[in-house]
């Protein structure tokens, strides 16, 4: 290949993959016996739920020859008799042995003594492989809507990867914990239960990720379909180092048994928190955050906030009640800087906000 | 250093394009954008071929008043088509609309008349009526005959393989041109639930990523060749709205299969079930599903199944869950025989079981709708003249109209191949040797008109066996008659009755069964009688047409071969339900003097048992 100027490369690299990406997939090609072979490495995963939204079922990935499943962390997995259905339809109880709150990912593993399940994923070798480029095409085999019931195959759909890139995803009021890269692919494959399914590619030899959860982009509030890449990481602060762990550390030390939950990101109490923004009086189920009046000499005061003005968005989340925008803010510590976008009279102002610690008030 | 997007200041952009240009002719034809792939190219050819095949085929279908519609298919040249239930449910008398106005990808709007329904599966069958000139003479379609689709085989489909889905979703096509999508099946063998009072049961059905959306509703699914595998209706809808959310479903060709003829013969038909409740049973982890409540005097209680059963098969496949047992009887219409494979005392049996219905009938008042899903709110027009001609309103019929074409045409055959019996009133005599209960006989049996000492005359039928003449007379039509009597001679189960019926059915046809009591039944599968132990019911499978005939109180069903008409026997139930009805089978079948065929084998069988089987040595009809 001859040598390209450097800033077309990415360009030539695009323009190089649509041949080669569709040579691969052939319309007329079923996936059936791929569908078939990533079938038998996936469970279907039951738990607690059923309720507001929140499913009671979902799918997990067997990671290991002894029963240890990954899948998404969620609400579902809170429970004691969660139970997962092989592909065969046998039936286990599952236990979880290790969660990463921030990659938003779990370890389960089935709780039967003896239970082999030779047909699985060997995680660290499918992290190895390379992140596949967008218009890279793809299946994404999952449970969801629970429409396959035991022994019954999981559902298969087709995608191409739109874009690698950051997740920026919430749920409700709720940040979606991790914020690294994820592929985003055109299938709708995000939808309940399908959360802990697997996209590979399609000639299924590779496994890119973890199929998510049923997220909102936070900045277009439009649903977004995501998988957690293999090729994944977060940096975790501790006390005296910096780590860096990946999808594939988080598996192969769950699976020995090493690796150490912690517990997930806690909302901060907001009685830290100070702004010298005084509200109206919540009163109805959904005041709009109407400033009262500030503080003099109040980050508030300082930052330009005016009596009247209306809280709209905080650091890009829409706020609409005084309960969100406290909520929105209990996600900040002291010293963090945040963009507010307030409505004054008719027009929308920008104002960026420092944080101050309660305790440590500038006089 | 700074890094930075090469693309993000305008200079940079412009710089960009223009290496782009140069770029392309540097890295070569064959990946430059310009030049595709061939198999890229071949592959669109492909596609486009088969879009093209199919898409004079699909309908865009419209409530009258334009309230509302969906799609559907032709599936013959005669312009009948399939399409959903909920597509054309409204308030005509079945819960139906009696006529949907229809367009072609041609342009053309076409008139069409409601022809059969199944509200269970959530399937309907409409026929597209040609146009016409002024003088009658055919301007649309061509030739006088409507593009079709060809039906696939759903179960060789594969969750894995590509679909095509082709209809008029958010009904966006003001030119009837249908939308084209396509896209994976996900699933194969889905169950859905029905949806309020029973109805849109998807058992049994294909489940798709390719995008459907509120107006593909009954329109095709096809394979990638152009093969019709399924007809697209409902889909999983929850977060993000009623739009696609990458989970459709559509209800496999091979279901509606085996409602065609009920379909075709105008009938309001009902879905199958067993009369007995199953629920999953774990043996060594697997699912197994078993019997624990099954209705007392049900067919399937006849036939030796009892609570404690468990099911190993159902019509040849397995019933590892609970679903696998939905989807199987979920594609069969009520009253079809089915083999059952079931372990009872651990001893593995087989046996046919009647299906009986799903839906509760509702008694229908005269003139009154006879219920069905939400109307919609506006009365619709009144259909035009040439609709209104081929519409006939009655209980348990969609379209009467249309069963008294199948059943006319039904006799037609019948009589073109085996001759005609109208008249022939007088005494019909059949003498032959065989074996009654096991024990060899000679039997004669003689049914006529014979008056009685006012003069009254009356059927008679008398049985006489072993040289002892007129070891039963009966006069079925005649009140006040024990059940004992009509179902003489004992476990017979009434064959009296039942050749009372035969003779009825071929001599009198329509007139013989007064009150409503002679229709077209549909299509029901017929099992030749073997004497083997454990038949193989597959190979004794024959797919046959139903008359269905009813004589006072007494219903039956007689089965004629699609292939060529012959009637290969009879179903005469004395007590509905709950007793077993008595079995005719006609066979060996040779021309009289007159041109007649007449059946030189006659088998009957009751219950689980072989009453009689008769080598008839002389058939005489007068």
């Amino acid at each position: 290949m001859r040598i390209l100027p450097a800033f077309l490369r990415p360009l030539a690299a695009l323009v190089l993959l649509l041949g080669l990406g569709a040579a691969s997939a052939r319309a007329e090609d079923s996936f059936a016996d791929v569908a078939e072979k990533v079938n038998n490495k996936l469970v279907k995963v039951f738990g607690a739920g059923g309720f507001l939204g929140i499913p009671s079922y979902g799918t997990g990935i067997l990671v290991s020859g002894d029963g240890h499943i990954l899948t998404v962390a969620s609400q579902m997995l809170e429970t004691r008799d969660l139970r997962i259905h092989l592909a065969n339809g046998d039936r286990y109880h599952a236990k979880i042995v290790a969660v990463e709150p921030e990659l938003d990912l779990a370890m389960l593993k089935i709780e039967e003594k003896d239970v082999k399940t030779p047909d699985f994923y060997d995680i660290t070798a499918e992290a190895q492989k390379a992140v596949v480029e967008p218009g890279t095409g793809v299946l994404a085999i999952s449970n969801q809507f629970n429409v396959a019931m035991r022994a019954e195959p999981m559902s298969v759909q087709r995608g191409v990867v739109a874009a690698y890139s950051k997740l920026r995803g919430r749920r409700g009021i709720n940040q979606a914990p991790y914020d690294g890269e994820v592929y985003f692919v055109d299938a709708i494959m995000c939808n309940p239960g399908g959360g802990g399914g697997a996209l590979t590619t399609r000639d299924g030899k590779q496994l890119l990720g973890v199929v998510g959860k049923e997220l909102r982009n936070t900045l277009s509030d439009t649903w977004i379909n995501y998988a957690v890449p293999l090729q994944g990481k977060i940096t975790i602060k501790g006390e005296k180092e910096t780590k860096t762990v990946t999808v594939g550390d988080f598996v192969s030390q769950a699976i020995k048994g090493t690796y150490v939950t912690r517990d997930p990101k806690e909302k901060k109490k907001s009685s830290n928190l100070y702004t010298g923004i005084v509200l109206v009086p919540n009163v109805v189920e959904r005041t709009p955050p109407y400033v009262e009046e500030l503080d003099p000499n109040s980050p508030a005061a300082r930052a330009g906030f005016k009596p009247d003005d209306l809280i709209v968005y905080v650091d890009g989340e829409q706020v609409v009640s005084i309960k969100e925008f406290k909520d929105a803010m209990d996600r900040y510590e002291p010293g963090a800087e945040l963009k507010v976008e307030v409505r004054r009279g008719d027009k929308l102002s920008t104002l960026t906000l420092k944080l101050e610690d309660r305790g440590k008030k500038k006089p | 250093m700074q890094t930075r997007s090469p693309l993000r200041t305008p200079v940079a952009v412009m710089v960009a394009l223009a290496g782009l240009a140069a770029a392309l002719a540097v890295v070569g034809p064959s990946t430059g954008a310009e030049a595709l792939d061939p198999k890229i190219l071949k592959m669109e050819q492909e596609r486009i071929a088969a879009i093209e095949k199919v898409r004079p085929a699909v309908v865009s279908v419209f409530s009258p008043g334009g309230q509302g519609g969906g799609s559907g298919v032709l599936v013959d040249e005669d312009g009948y088509v399939l399409t959903n239930f909920h597509v054309v449910a409204g308030r005509g008398a079945a819960g139906a609309n009696p006529h949907m106005q229809c367009g072609l990808s041609d342009g053309v709007l076409y008139d069409s008349v409601l022809v059969g329904l199944d509200k269970v599966g959530d399937v309907a069958m409409i026929r597209l009526l040609p146009k016409t000139d002024k003088a009658g003479k055919v301007t649309s379609p061509k030739g006088g005959k409507f593009p079709f689709a060809k039906m696939g085989d759903s179960d060789k489909v594969r969750a894995g393989d590509w679909s095509m889905a082709m209809g008029n979703p958010f009904l966006l096509a003001t030119d009837f041109t249908p939308t084209v999508t396509f896209g994976l099946v996900s699933g194969v063998h889905r169950y859905q639930y029905p949806e309020g009072k029973g109805l849109l049961e998807y058992t049994d059905c294909i489940q798709i990523d390719t995008s459907i959306n509120p107006g593909n509703s009954g329109g095709p699914l096809f394979t990638m060749q152009g093969d019709l595998i399924g007809i697209n209706g409902r889909g999983s809808f929850e977060k993000r709205g009623r739009v696609n959310s990458g989970v459709g479903y559509a209800i496999s060709i091979n279901q509606i299969k085996n409602f065609e003829g009920q379909l075709r013969a105008g009938i309001d038909t009902d879905h199958a079930s067993t009369g007995f409740l199953v629920a999953e049973r774990s043996e060594d982890g697997a699912a197994k599903m078993t019997v624990t409540e099954i209705l007392p005097d049900c067919d399937a209680e006849r036939r030796g199944i009892s609570s404690g059963d468990l099911l190993i098969s159902f019509a040849g496949r397995p019933t590892e869950s609970v679903n696998h047992y939905k989807n199987v009887l979920g594609i069969y219409p009520r009253g079809w025989r089915v083999p059952l494979k079931y372990r009872h005392d651990n001893e593995s049996k087989e046996s046919l079981v009647r299906l009986m219905g799903v839906l509760r009938k509702e008694i229908a008042e005269p003139g009154k709708p006879n219920g069905g899903p939400q109307p919609i709110v506006a009365a619709p027009p009144p259909p035009p003249p040439a609709v209104a001609k081929l519409y006939e309103a009655k209980p348990g019929f969609a379209n009467f109209y249309f069963n008294k074409q199948e059943r006319n045409r039904l006799l037609k055959t019948f009589v073109a191949n085996n001759g005609d019996f109208a008249g022939l009133t007088g005494t019909w005599t059949i003498k032959g040797d065989g074996k009654v209960k096991d024990t060899a006989a000679t039997v004669e049996f003689k049914i006529a008109e014979e008056a009685d000492k006012e003069g009254k005359r009356e059927t008679t039928v008398r049985y006489s066996k072993g040289g002892v003449d007129n070891l039963y007379v009966l006069q079925p039509l005649k009140q006040g008659l024990t059940q004992e009597d009509l179902e003489s001679p004992p476990d017979s189960g009434g064959v009296l009755v039942a050749l009372m019926h035969y003779r009825q059915l071929l001599a009198l046809g329509e007139k013989g069964f007064p009150g409503d009591g002679f229709s077209h039944g549909g299509s029901e599968p017929f099992y030749l009688p073997t004497d083997d132990a454990k038949p193989d019911y597959t190979k004794q499978r024959v797919e046959c047409e139903v008359l269905a005939t009813k004589l006072g109180s007494v219903p039956a069903k007689w089965y004629f071969s699609k292939k060529d008409g012959t009637l290969l026997g009879g179903e005469v139930s004395l007590v509905e339900r709950e007793k077993d009805p008595c079995e005719l089978y006609f066979s060996d079948y040779k021309k009289d003097t007159a041109g007649r065929n007449l059946p030189h084998k006659i088998e009957v069988r009751y219950g689980k048992s072989r009453f009689a089987v008769i080598n008839v040595t002389t058939f005489e009809v007068k």
